[in-house]
């Protein structure tokens, strides 16, 4: 089902890289580079939760607002149990609401957050964060262990991002949004999450289209998620052989996050569609309707060793920008 | 589109890494692990008055202490991305994996933490291995 907004603004965001490895496209923009996987936390599921901290204490600070002045804090990340966000969040004091779906999570929180705004007025914090070395321990192997990388591997980007949502005017509007739903290929393979999120994706591109009546070059930009650069291309054949639609408009901001190459697909994670878009995209001034699409792969370790086929889920949200 | 067309067309699009490439650099690493555990070896004979099992014991042990170390030190997993499959199949690549399980739950104390986990991975290697063991001990003690 498609929801239009009337007047709910992003006004602001706040990006943390917390690593510098394999050279991001985004590191000359961010708001706070750190470059450090521990920040002087004993664990690296607390340094996730302080990166968390940091951005929600940044975004506030940059607008000059303080806890109280937030309403809601929706926030999400990809650990067990979301514990980064729950423990950001009992120290950001902001009533708070829990999401995760896995990459697309910043946008599942965007969809949530204009949908509280569009009835009443308030101010809304999206959050969302990753942790490589957290990532791979919870979906992969143990950190050190020396596992063998295919080609179809992505890796998880460190980082922060958060954005405030709110009815004052800003550049950027919430045009409307699209919830897609859970699709399950028989796609097993664990190492290539692209191939499992490209059926959902695909998906909610047509269905948003169809929806709201646009043709395919309606938008400047259809950014996707983490898709990776073989997800990408699944993507635009299968649209192409199910609904004979064609594409020249896409970007995967997974595939283009990391400027050295052969770093196996791209980039993954939550924060990569929000870095790309907040710290590449729109200091371009190029583009002005933007169609962004996350895309998340909803296994876990327990699916993966019962062999069950990973679920993929898509949203998407399409933004008015003025420059 | 059903599930078989859609594989079809993931398989048509993703690529694979060359195996054979990687089972050729797989076969010269593993080899170089071999020539040195010779050397290891011989040196051990000649220095140490020790027979020759106790010699395959000390090698084996050697390699499993520079394994854990490499991995401490947090070098092993960039040597394997080069070295492939010939660092893991020796002792090596047993004691890359229970190192960095042990390293990933330190924090999570002696019992639950480390002492819980340092299995994980090695867990099958051990029970099977003696599984396998047990059959084919019986087979040449008792039947052959």
């Amino acid at each position: 089902m498609i929801y239009y907004f009337k007047n709910v603004f992003i006004n602001s965001k706040y990006t943390l890289l917390g690593s510098e490895k394999y050279n991001p496209i985004v590191t000359d923009n961010v708001d706070k580079l750190l470059n450090d996987y521990y920040i002087r936390e004993k664990t690296i599921e607390l340094a996730e939760s302080k990166y968390q901290y940091y951005s929600i204490q940044g975004l506030l600070l940059k607008n000059s607002l303080v806890s109280k002045d937030i309403d809601l804090l929706i926030n999400g990340d990809l650990q067990n149990q979301i514990l980064a966000s729950t423990l950001a969040a009992s120290k950001a004091n902001i009533p708070t609401i829990g999401i995760y779906s896995a990459c697309a999570s910043f946008v599942e929180g965007l969809c949530i957050g204009s949908m509280f705004l569009n009835k009443e007025k308030g101010k809304i914090i999206v959050t969302t964060s990753s942790h490589n070395l957290v990532s791979e321990k919870q979906f992969r192997f143990p950190v050190e262990y020396g596992s063998i990388r295919k080609k179809c591997n992505t890796c998880t980007a460190t980082g922060s991002v958060s954005a405030l949502l709110t009815n004052e005017k800003s550049n950027i509007r919430i045009e409307s949004a699209t919830i897609g739903k859970v699709i399950q290929t028989n796609h097993k393979d664990t190492n290539d999450m692209g191939s499992a999120m490209a059926p959902s994706c695909a998906e909610v591109i047509y269905k948003h289209l169809l929806e709201t009546k646009r043709e395919s070059d309606y938008y400047d930009l259809i950014l996707t998620g983490d898709l990776g650069e073989f997800g990408i291309k699944i993507v635009l054949e299968y649209l192409n052989r199910k609904y004979d639609m064609t594409f020249n408009n896409v970007i995967d901001s997974g595939s283009i996050f990391y400027k050295e190459k052969n770093i196996y697909a791209g980039a993954s994670g939550p924060i990569c569609l929000p870095l790309v878009l907040f710290d590449y995209i729109l200091p371009l001034k190029k583009y002005k309707k933007i169609l962004i699409v996350a895309t998340g792969s909803l296994h876990s370790s327990i699916s993966s060793n019962l062999k069950i086929p990973m679920p993929g889920i898509s949203h998407a949200i399409s933004l008015e920008v003025s420059y | 589109m059903n599930n078989q067309e859609y594989d079809d067309l993931v398989k048509s699009i993703v690529k694979n890494e060359n195996p054979l490439k990687n089972i050729l650099i797989a076969f010269f690493s593993g080899g170089c692990v071999g020539l040195l555990t010779e050397l290891i070896i011989n040196i051990l004979l000649k220095t140490f008055s020790i027979t020759l099992n106790q010699a395959y014991f000390y090698s084996f042990a050697i390699w499993v202490f520079i394994g854990s170390l490499l991995t401490g030190l947090g070098f092993f997993d960039n040597l394997l991305s080069i070295c492939k499959c010939g660092l893991i199949v020796p002792s090596t690549g047993f004691a890359n994996s229970m190192t960095s399980s042990a390293m990933d739950t330190r924090f999570e104390g002696f019992i639950k933490g480390i002492g819980s986990s340092i299995f994980k991975l090695t867990g099958s290697i051990i029970l099977y291995g003696i599984i396998f063991g047990i059959i084919f001990g019986f087979v040449r003690g008792v039947l052959l």
